[in-house]
């Protein structure tokens, strides 16, 4: 079983036709939540991976910046879907989604704070230790920063990735969207990453609205996140590049433009 | 505020403690947590708001088409100030509220009445499937499930 490689798609119902059409695709992601393990995966899947390619389950519901302990079914569920999908790694947020009992329905950043390094690290240990595989941890695009933090946005990175041994899923529209949302410099993030611990990187498209960049995943790609993506590239070419859509799919001509967009801006031949 | 006040000697408790805050503040509409600047947090609630109102539309695609333009405002009217129970059981509780306004649209009714007789929703579990014979209506609209089978009798008008 090979890793990601190149420039892949994240797998949804709604295009499992047009994934299923792209004749270079060698690697999808799929949202691990959404794979039943009872039985078979989707017979969309099984075809994937009979063509060769690649299967990545997405976790988006682990919550490993949560302050209490990550919840072993979750972990359970992402270690089955691994197995089934016989996945090379699997991926997850640097982000928690509940709290107190509640769901927030969405990644929310964590204070980047001490304790929360340590909460993020001991549930990372948690996940490993019942993984199959290797994990990734992608940094979320936050509308928000906490007033309790202490270390900048690389320090906190630096720190998780050197106390978990995780690999890094960078996705580049969330250090854009960070960048402009806190009027920060995207180029000086980079240059601070471990960019050779890089698994994958996600793009994806969004829109400026109430003057903040929202990374939505219903909109273009917009050219900002591809210049940066090149000057990624440049830098340090990680072995794979992930295009996300969730939803106001555009027609399959305008996907392929996106996805060969994508290819050139990162280096890799085109899918599609 | 600044760090001093939320002291690191504390750690586990008082992050456990923060992040509560601020997921209620974010989406049970709780007091914003000290020390965040409000503007970004208003913009996270909002977006929040939206993507949720998004996957209710998913759920439940006859309410929000009934709706129409209406729609949005009328989901965040209604879950402004409620945590989510997920996106089927926030379109079955907002569809009730609105059948009780009279305020449900033929689509939504239509919707609602295929739903209350393939499953038990009583508002506390989530939906279980139902076993036996069932007649689900809203408003005008009845439906009619058997052996699993649900048909739309009379859809609302």
């Amino acid at each position: 079983m090979t890793g990601p490689h190149g420039v892949g798609i994240g797998w949804r119902p709604e295009i499992a036709g047009f994934v299923a059409e792209l004749p270079g695709l060698r690697f999808v992601e799929v949202i691990a939540e959404t794979v039943p393990t009872g039985g078979p995966p989707p017979e969309a899947l099984v075809e994937l991976r009979q063509r060769g390619v690649t299967v990545v389950p997405h976790g988006v519901r682990l919550s490993l910046g949560g302050a209490e302990p990550v919840e072993s079914d979750r972990v359970a569920h992402l270690a089955a879907v691994a197995e089934l999908l016989a996945a090379p790694l699997v991926s997850e947020h640097i982000a928690f989604v509940r709290a107190g009992g509640m769901e927030a329905g969405h990644l929310l950043p964590l204070p980047r704070s001490r304790a929360a390094v340590d909460a993020v690290c001991a549930n990372v240990a948690r996940a490993q230790a019942e993984l199959p595989v290797p994990i990734a941890l992608e940094p979320i695009a936050a509308l928000f920063d906490w007033p309790d933090d202490e270390l900048d946005e690389a320090a906190f990175l630096s720190e998780i990735l050197a106390r978990t041994d995780a690999l890094l899923l960078l996705d580049i529209a969330n250090v854009h969207a960070n960048a402009r949302n806190r009027g920060t410099d995207p180029l000086a993030l980079l240059d601070r990453l471990p960019l050779d611990r890089v698994a994958y990187l996600h793009v994806a498209g969004g829109a400026e609205h109430g003057g903040f960049y929202h990374d939505t995943h219903t909109d273009p790609v917009p050219a900002p996140v591809l210049e940066l993506l090149t000057e990624l590239c440049a830098r340090h070419r990680p072995p794979a590049v992930l295009l996300e859509r969730d939803g106001h799919y555009p027609p399959a001509a305008d996907l392929r433009i996106e996805l060969d967009a994508v290819a050139t801006a990162a280096g890799f031949p085109p899918v599609t | 505020m600044n760090t001093a006040d939320v002291p690191h000697r504390s750690s586990a408790d008082s992050l456990a403690a923060r992040q509560a805050e601020l997921v209620a503040a974010l989406v049970a509409g709780g007091p914003p947590p000290p020390g965040f600047a409000p503007a970004p947090l208003a913009a996270a609630r909002a977006a929040l708001l939206r993507k949720r109102a998004g996957e209710v539309a998913r759920y439940w695609p006859l309410l929000a088409a009934g709706l129409g333009p209406n729609w949005p405002a009328t989901f965040l009217d209604w879950a402004t100030d409620r945590p989510t129970l997920g996106g089927l059981r926030d379109g079955w509780e907002l569809a009730r509220v609105l059948r009780a306004r009279h305020a449900l649209p033929a689509l939504g009714a239509d919707e609602l009445a295929v739903r209350e007789a393939a499953f038990r929703y009583d508002g506390h579990q989530p939906p279980r499937r139902r076993r036996l014979p069932a007649v689900g209506r809203a408003g005008t609209a009845v439906a009619l499930q058997l052996a699993g089978r649900v048909r739309l009798l009379r859809p609302a008008r």
